[in-house]
């Protein structure tokens, strides 16, 4: 065997070696995972519903963060947004005609006005709370954004299905709001590779 | 007929490409009102809008509405109140990414002059239509609709559309059937304020027996809003038939901000000249209208108009008040998702 072939397997064995031993030490450690779960109200599994978990030492968001509540086919979409606080929020048009965003009840006060078909404005959630986004002109146009002070938050799909991700393993205080109800809270405990069940009455 | 073909042509070309999700939804729309004139009115309006792929939407949208009395424009606005079941507009469009044409629509729609949407004219608390816009007053009526193919150029902030089509109006006012229809309209836009100048080119909805050569509308608008306050208008310089001209314009203020909670405030001042080489029949009219519209819950609301017009028109009284309720439901589905 060459020389330097012979260097080289002995470098990716080393490397190999080292890994082995680095993935020995980290069991037991906390590992962020998917923290994933459903959640059901009164037994039956519920859409749009926003889970998010207490996390008062978690470091801020790296750079600028967006998400877009789009305007479409006479509807905001999604009708249920979350976002951590900070979040901007695109606004786009994506109508062909035209709406008027505003949000005048608590949390997030803003009055879009109008503009074109085509464009976007941005509104960033400076604080933690839920914001109620209607359009002037068309009644039946309705949104929530829920800004939460905690980077692992989701929403439930129409399984009541919901996923966040990179949760580190341990105990946590979360937060359920749903559209009509009370925000409510409890304990839950993540674990890799294990499910969370919310039961809402 | 020629926009049915177009519709069907363009919904080939847009499932040719399948979606990952579809997504829709059914929209029905109720309302009643009554007026001091003695009329009241109720009706329907039931909406799908469906959009089979990204690029590809279909509205579909038919109406009832049905009124106690006539020789008033109570409850005009935007939808026909004749007692019948009315397809409004059904068209499908495709957004075209490529550069300059933006989107391509074909089937039936509003004839796309000015201020055209349906949510522009039946803007809940307006219980009566521009004078400009009712085609009871030789005007441009706000139920022409266009059975044919339209497509919008541009970018955002400046664009252009243009659109060819047959007559397919819902209401009174029901265009002659002849040669093509050409509207051509131009929209900018410089931070809040939005102006557009539209042209169309038609037949009069006159008989042929009254009405001789072809009808011209020549149009600009505006629309500007900041802080809750809404102030729009429009200006249309029309020839309706040969040896005749209607003149006027509407300016609406419209305010909704934080303090007034559930309450839209609404006003409108107005005016009509039809000029015509009979005395008698010339019409100079002005409106004035104040409404409010409070938003119940969710999708009900109310409205109250108070309106005061001079001049000679068909209405009733000089001095009208009007009241409405609007009750709106959705139902939004989504597939494959």
């Amino acid at each position: 065997m060459p020389a330097r072939l012979n260097s080289a397997v002995r470098y990716v064995v080393a490397c190999l070696a080292c890994a082995t031993v680095a993935s020995s030490l980290s069991v037991g450690a906390a590992t962020p995972g998917d923290l994933q779960g459903v959640v059901r109200v009164a037994g039956r599994t519920a859409k749009e519903v926003v889970v998010w978990l207490d996390a008062p030492a978690a470091p801020p968001s790296p750079g600028r963060v967006t998400a877009t509540l789009d305007q479409r086919n006479m509807q905001f979409v999604p009708r249920v947004l979350a976002v951590r606080v900070g979040t901007q929020v695109k606004m786009p048009n994506s109508d062909r005609l035209l709406h008027n965003v505003f949000s005048f009840h608590d949390g997030k006060v803003f009055d879009l006005g109008l503009y074109p078909v085509g464009t976007s404005r941005v509104v960033r959630f400076d604080k933690a709370g839920l914001s109620r986004i209607y359009c002037n002109i068309h009644p039946t146009m309705g949104a929530y954004v829920v800004s939460v002070d905690s980077p692992y938050f989701a929403v439930s799909d129409t399984q009541g299905r919901f996923a966040i991700p990179l949760v580190p393993d341990g105990t946590y205080t979360y937060h359920v709001w749903r559209s009509g109800a009370e925000p409510t809270s409890g304990t839950l405990i993540a674990a890799a590779g294990r499910a969370v069940e919310i039961e809402l009455p | 007929m020629t926009g049915r073909i177009a519709f069907v042509a363009l919904l080939a070309c847009a499932c040719a490409r399948p979606s990952s999700g579809q997504t829709g939804a059914i929209e029905v729309v109720q309302s009643a009102g009554v007026s001091n004139e003695l009329i009241a009115g109720a009706g329907v309006q039931l909406r799908g809008l469906f959009q089979p792929t990204e690029r590809f939407r279909v509205y579909l949208e038919a109406a009832w509405g049905d009124r106690s009395g006539t020789g008033s424009d109570v409850f005009g606005t935007a939808y026909p109140y004749g007692g019948r079941v009315d397809a409004v507009e059904n068209y499908g469009e495709l957004t075209v990414q490529t550069k300059g044409l933006r989107f391509l629509k074909a089937g039936r729609y509003r004839t796309p002059f000015g201020l055209a949407n349906a949510s522009d004219h039946a803007y809940v608390g307006f219980l009566r239509p521009p004078l400009i816009r009712y085609g009871g007053y030789f005007a441009l009526s706000s139920g022409y609709l266009e059975e044919g193919a339209d497509f919008v150029a541009g970018a955002p902030h400046l664009s252009a559309e243009f659109s060819l089509g047959r007559s397919a109006d819902v209401g009174t006012a029901r265009r002659r059937p002849g040669a093509l229809n050409k509207v051509g309209r131009i929209e900018g836009s410089l931070g809040p304020i939005i102006v557009g100048a539209s042209v169309l080119r038609t037949m009069p909805d006159q008989p042929a027996y009254f009405a001789f050569g072809r009808a011209t509308f020549r149009g600009v608008d505006a629309r500007w809003m900041q802080a809750g306050v809404q102030i729009r208008g429009e200006w249309i310089d029309a020839v309706p038939f040969e040896g005749t001209t209607t003149k006027g314009g509407y300016l609406d203020a419209i305010v909704h901000t934080r303090v007034m909670g559930p309450v839209t405030a609404l006003a409108r001042a107005e005016k009509l000249d039809y000029d015509t080489p009979v005395a008698a029949y010339r019409l100079f009219t002005h409106r004035y209208v104040a409404a409010t519209r409070i938003r119940i819950w969710k999708g009900l609301s109310t409205s109250l108009g108070v309106s005061h017009q001079g001049g000679r028109l068909t209405q009733h009284r000089p001095t009208t008040f009007d009241a409405g309720v609007s009750w709106a439901l959705r139902k939004d589905f989504a597939s494959g998702q």
